[in-house]
This record gives C-alpha cells, structure tokens and sequence, in this order.
C-alpha cells in the first residue's frame, strides 16, 4: 500500500502541534471577586409606627407622660436600664473640661521645666486621698493610676536638663489591663422628668411622634399618586417593572422640576411607563397633603413606581 | 421645545410608501437630559413605593388631520377615522370626542396649547396634515404630543400613493401604540379567511383578504371549490391552504400578488393543515394514511419531504415556534385531541395539555404558536362549549379567553397581544370574526361582508 508523504508529514506536524500546545498552554481557572453582600430591611409605614410608639404595657387613656423626678425636662435618647440618681462618676483619664495652660505640651512652651514639675504632685495624690470609699473606686480609674504609676518620675535635675523629646508610648498588649478597663457598671438613664410626678407610662400618641407624622403625610402622598396613575394595559403578563422616580416639590405642594427618572430606560416598555407615571404625577399636583412646615423633610422624595396592578 | 421637521430619509419602507422621520423635540433629548444618576440620594432615603390604581384606557385627542391644500380634508379626516377607530379597537386608548375639543388645530408646526387639552382630560393628543404633492402621491406629516408633559413624543412624515391612504393610517396607528405603550404595534396587517355566503346547505366559500380592520375586502378565490385552513406565509406574499377540487383534498401555494398557485407535493391520499416554517421555506402538514394522519415537513425549494410521526393516531394541526425549532401539534393518541410539543425534526412528543375531568368530553385542538413565543392558544371543547385560549409552551398557566357555543380557530397578530378566531352563533346564520386580547378584557367583532371563518393574520407589512 502507497503512503502519501505529505499527509503523512502533515498528521506528524499536527500531533506536534497540539502536544507542545498541551504542554505549553497552562489554563488558569478564572476568579470571580465575591462582592459583599449588604443585607436590606424594608420597613413599612405600620411596622415604622410601631416601633416608635410609646410602651406596650401602658394604658391607652393615659394621656400623661411618665415622669418619676420633678425637673427640667431633658431629652431623654436611651429608655433602657436603671434609672439612677448617682452622678456619672468621672475618672481620672477623663478629658479636663477646661484645661489649663500648664498642661499643654511643652513644646508649646519655650520654659517648660517648672510648670511640669508643679503639676505633677497637685494631680496625682488627689483622687487617693478624696474618694477613699470602697464602693465609689472606679476600675477604670485604678487601672489607669497603675498606669501612671508605673512611669518614671521625673528628677530635680530634669530642670537644668534641656526637656528632652517627646517619646510616643510604646502599648502592649496586657490581658488583664483590658480586663481591667471594661466598664462593668449597669446601664443606668436618666428620670423622665416633667412637672408633676406620674407613675403610669404612657402608650404613646401620634401626635408626640414625629416620624408617624411624617409616615402619616407621606401615606398620604402614595395614596394620591396610587389614585391618579392608571396603567395603560399593555405589557400583560410583564413581569414588575420598577421605575426609580424622584420627585422635588415647592413648598405649594406643586412639583418644582419634571419627574427625575433615576436611570436610562432598558427599553420601549419601561420608558412607556415612566412616561405614563409622569403624566400622572404632573396631573395630580399640587400634593396639598404636604405640610409646609416639614417642607425640608419633603422637599425632595425618592419613588419606585412599580407597574402591577394590585 | 417645539422644532422644524428635518428631512431624514428612513429605509425599512416598502417602495410603496417612503417615511421620513423628524426631529423628536420632546420624549428623546428630555429623556436623556433628565436620567442623571441620584444613587447617593437614593441610598440615604427609604423610596416610597407606588403601584398603579387600576387599568384604564388612554385618553387621547385625535383631531381631524389638517388638509395641506383645499382637496386634502376629506382624506385627511378619511386618516383620522382608521387611525381613532385602530386604538379604540385596541383596547388600551380611550379616543375623546372630537365635539368636546376646545382647540382647533390650523397648523401642526406650532405646538398646541396644551391647557386646552388638559382640560378635557386628554393625556395625549396626535395632530397631523395631508397634502397632496405636485406629483400627485400623498404625503402624510404627524405628530404625538404628551400633555402633561407639554412635550413632542414622535413625529414622521411619510409619502404614498393616493390610494394607500388607509395603509398611512394603519402605519401612523402603529407608531402611536409604540410610542405609548412600548410594546409593538400590529394594525399594518392583513388577515385572510374564508368568506361564506349563500345558504347553509349550499354555502360558497372563498378565500378572502382584508387589513386587520376589516377594510379592502379582496377574493383570492372564485368559490367553485371548497377552500379551508388559510394560513399566511412570513413574506407575506404568499399563503397556502387546503382545497377540495375533483379528487382528494389538496395543499395549495398562493402568491396574493400574481394569482398564481400550485399543489405542495403529490401525495397519494389526503394533504391539510398546511402551515409555513418561520423563514418560509417549508411547509408542514398532515397526510392521511389509512385511518391515520401523521406529519410531514416539505423544503418548498427541493420539494424533499420529511416525516416527522409515525403513530396509529390522528396528528395534525401542526404550528412552529418562532424560533422554529419545536412544534406543537394536536394529536389524539392518548385517547382524545390533545396539544403535543416536539423538536421540529421529530422525536418524542411531549403533552402539554390536561383536561381536568376526561368524562366531560374535554379536549383541546387547532394550537398556534405566539410570535413572541411565550403562549401557544388553543381550540377548548368541554362541558358543551367550545373555548378559546392561551397557555405557556409547558401547559402551565392556561387562561381561557372566550366560550361560547361554538369558537375556533385562534391566529395571532404580529405582536402576539391580539387574537381573531370565529364563533358560530348556531341556528340559520353563519360564522363570524371577532378577536380578543390575551388579557381576555377586549373583545371586539371585525366586520367582513359575509359569514367569515377560518382567519388566518399576517406579519407586519412593514
């Protein structure tokens, strides 16, 4: 039987070919970066309302606020913990509310020698000598006069001696430093406070929230626009488009500029129904709902408007 | 906001009609001008979410198109008339009418005064001109104005002969719908069907073509001879259908324009249920063997035919989809008429309709797949009815759209949104048109000058 060369020849170039390309090419899986995922709660106007109502346990006819200390009344942000009547106990790491001159640093200083020396007796000895009640002790306090402690005090010849640089503290890590440094005192808040004495906490009215108010007009709104836009019947069966509107206001309730659609239209459909909601937007205005006195709260709004019929 | 028209000859036209587009003063450069990203504020706020308050019909302005000379207005009200009644039939358009009009428009190049048209609540408004040319052809200028916006939505001018006057109409509907509802328009269309006239026992049939509002009646055929299932090819310039002549009933090719036919193939027993491939070079229908009918696909350029089942059952109606890779079809081999889908070179079929109680006689025939490809509808007989309706390629998500005593024979409109079949009312009277949405919402008879059955709609002319 006759071999042709040449194809003999070309099968042969082939195979070396694909071999040096197996060995030569390495593939390399490609890596997706995982992007973080950020986990989103929506919370609607009701649940929004009941998170700011008052306590569950109190009654609904009350229309008194509690008040446990006659006194100025104090805004009041965290209703947790014990109420107590002790001061908040200040410690000695505690930034001075009006600090003197001589404790400024002394490069500020062009003569630093004598002021630093004064201070350092005055400031030391005297939470020891004025708070000698056990239970008064703050941990974090005693944790930082070991600290304090621990330094090198200066000697009298630091005086003539030119004030050396200032050297950054070097921190290591101590187990039991941290442990001391915790705060292990129980959450405490201030008294409500109010003219005269009421025992009975109070549910809450809408009223004396401003975000139910604020949800309440807002309802409202929605309503509005729910009422006026129609959808055009087209796009059966279309699955919910989302249209991101916003919307700016005068303070009349009349909107100050064309409905701002967020983002260019992926097709016909979504333009056609953007197109539609705006239509029902601008024929439905001024939106008299609004309150003039919020109207920073309003001046602007973010909608989706979603085109599925309820 | 209001600009000139500016001259830019658009192709895509038939030779017939020749559209030139002008600048979109409104909708486009707006459009663009208002999508600046407010991601930042979008973050910081809890969007307030809105859903329609219901469906509702679009009101809209249609005054009579402006005549560009003295002999123009009755063409140019002629226009207006197809273009009202095409959106009124629609559904979705609610046209106002044209004696509450407050305005009256003289001059389409000066935008209108929109509180005019707010006032009678009009959310859109077309306006439009016709004017005869020098060289006798027609040419039609509109304009799609959105009120509440104050803002020009689209706006074309296109050129024609004189008597494709309604066929401008037709065209400028379109544009109307798409503009407006984003999804594709269907009125540049034309059905064929069986035109039925005489006596019941005597009845003629012929093969008829019309625009999909039942205008410009033409007959294919002279009636001598029993004519069934039209169907239309995707060049529109042909159909085939089923003719009963001298010996067994037959397979035709029809070319509309020249009038000239042939039979598809030369088969010894029966051939029906023709329709065309996607790309219009086959034919696939049923041929009758014995008892039996199976499925045959013919290649219309090597006249090579192939067969694609081979069961002791009746298998017919067959229907490619879009993309012409399935087919689904009716067959009666698990005992009664059900829809079957299966690869369109053959294979294993799979049933994709269930009637709920087999006692009631329920069965489902004549399937036609959407052009969108997302439904394929269906004859439903049962409980003494026939029904029409519309279910997913899987058989999930059946909706019946119509029932009745007697209805049949579903065909989609190019967009997929709108179906015609016939309903027989029974009794002395013959068959008529009707169509329906997919919603089921709108249904609107299609006015033909006889009994009509058997409708079969075309692709978009243009």
């Amino acid at each position: 039987m006759k071999v042709d060369k040449t194809l003999v020849a070309s099968v042969a170039l082939h195979v070396l070919v694909i071999g040096w390309g197996l060995v030569s090419f390495s593939s390399k899986a490609f890596e997706s970066t995982e992007i973080e995922s950020i986990p989103v709660e929506f919370v609607t106007d009701d649940q929004l309302n009941k998170i700011t109502a008052g306590m569950k346990s109190g009654k609904k006819e009350n229309p008194k606020p509690l008040v446990e200390k006659v006194a100025e009344a104090k805004p009041v942000d965290d209703a947790v913990g014990k109420v107590t009547e002790k001061k908040a106990i200040v410690t000695d790491a505690a930034p001075d509310p009006a600090p003197k001159p001589v404790e400024k640093p002394p490069e500020k200083k062009p003569d630093p020698p004598k002021p630093v020396a004064e201070s350092k007796p005055k400031d030391e000895p005297k939470p020891i000598e004025k708070k000698p009640d056990p239970p008064k002790v703050d941990p974090i306090a005693e944790a930082l006069k070991k600290e304090e402690a621990k330094k090198p005090t200066p000697k009298p010849e630091a005086k003539a001696a030119p004030p050396p640089p200032v050297k950054k503290r070097e921190y290591k890590f101590d187990r039991e430093t941290i442990a001391a440094l915790v705060d292990k005192r129980d959450p405490t808040r201030q008294a409500f406070a109010g003219d005269t004495l009421n025992s009975t906490p109070a549910l809450g009215t809408a009223k004396g929230s401003a975000a139910t108010l604020s949800a309440s007009y807002l309802s409202a709104l929605v309503s509005r626009i729910h009422d006026c836009w129609q959808a055009d019947g087209g796009g059966f069966d279309e699955q919910d488009v989302k249209i991101p509107i916003t919307l700016t206001f005068k303070q009349d309730g009349t909107l100050s500029a064309p409905p701002l659609l967020e983002s260019e239209p992926r097709n016909d459909r979504e333009r056609a129904i953007f197109e539609g909601a705006r239509r029902a937007i601008i024929a439905c205005q001024p939106y008299t709902m609004l309150p003039p006195a919020r109207y920073a709260d309003w001046k602007s709004l973010p909608f989706l408007f979603h085109n599925k019929v309820d | 906001m209001f600009r000139p028209f500016r001259d830019n000859p658009t192709p895509g036209l038939s030779s017939l009609i020749s559209r030139r587009a002008f600048t979109l003063a409104g909708g486009g450069l707006a459009l663009s001008g208002m999508a600046r990203p407010a991601a930042l504020f979008a973050q910081a706020q809890q969007r307030l979410e809105v859903v329609p308050g219901g469906t509702q019909a679009l009101p809209i302005a249609i005054p009579n198109f402006v005549p560009g000379s003295p002999g123009d207005g009755e063409v140019g009200v002629g226009v207006t008339q197809v273009i009202t009644n095409n959106l009124k039939r629609s559904g979705l358009f609610a046209p106002i009418d044209q004696a509450a009009f407050i305005e009256k428009i003289s001059n389409i190049d000066v935008a209108p005064q929109f509180q005019n048209w707010k006032t009678i609540n009009a959310q859109a408004l077309v306006t439009g001109r016709m004017t005869r040319q020098p060289d006798g052809r027609l040419q039609a200028e509109f304009r799609l104005w959105d009120v509440a916006a104050g803002q020009q939505l689209a706006g074309q001018k296109y050129v024609t002969s004189p008597e494709s006057w309604r066929r401008i109409g037709h065209i400028i509907s379109d544009q109307i719908y798409e503009r407006l509802t984003g999804e594709k328009g269907y009125f540049d269309s034309r059905v064929v069907f069986v035109d039925e006239s005489g006596p019941k026992e005597r009845r003629i049939k012929r093969l008829a073509l019309m625009d999909q509002d039942g205008a410009n009646v033409r007959y294919l055929t002279k009636g001598a001879d029993l004519v069934l299932t039209p169907r239309f090819s995707p060049s529109t310039q042909e159909i085939t259908y089923m003719e009963f002549g001298q010996g067994d009933p037959r397979v035709y090719l029809l070319n509309i324009e020249t009038g000239q036919r042939e039979i598809v193939g030369n088969f010894p027993g029966m051939s029906f249920s023709p329709r065309f491939s996607p790309d219009g070079q086959r034919v696939i229908m049923s041929l009758q063997q014995g008892g039996n009918s199976n499925l045959f696909v013919m290649d219309l350029r090597s006249k090579s035919t192939t067969r694609l089942t081979d069961t002791p059952a009746i298998d017919t109606s067959p229907s490619y989809s879009p993309d012409g890779s399935r087919i689904c079809f009716e067959s009666d081999r698990g005992g009664k008429p059900q829809i079957y889908v299966m690869p369109a070179t053959g294979g294993p079929a799979q049933r994709i309709s269930f009637t709920k109680d087999e006692g009631d006689g329920g069965s489902y025939s004549t399937p036609v797949w959407s052009p969108r490809g997302d439904y394929i509808a269906f004859t439903k007989q049962g409980g003494g009815q026939f029904s029409i309706g519309i279910m997913k390629p899987d058989g999930s998500g059946e909706r019946i759209l119509t029932s009745g005593f007697h209805n049949e024979g579903p065909t989609f409109a190019p967009n997929g949104r709108v179906l015609m079949f016939f309903r027989d009312p029974g009794g002395n009277g013959g068959p008529s048109l009707f169509t329906v949405d997919i919603s089921g919402r709108n249904e609107q008879r299609v006015p033909t000058p006889g009994f009509a059955s058997d409708p079969a709609w075309s692709p978009l002319l243009s």
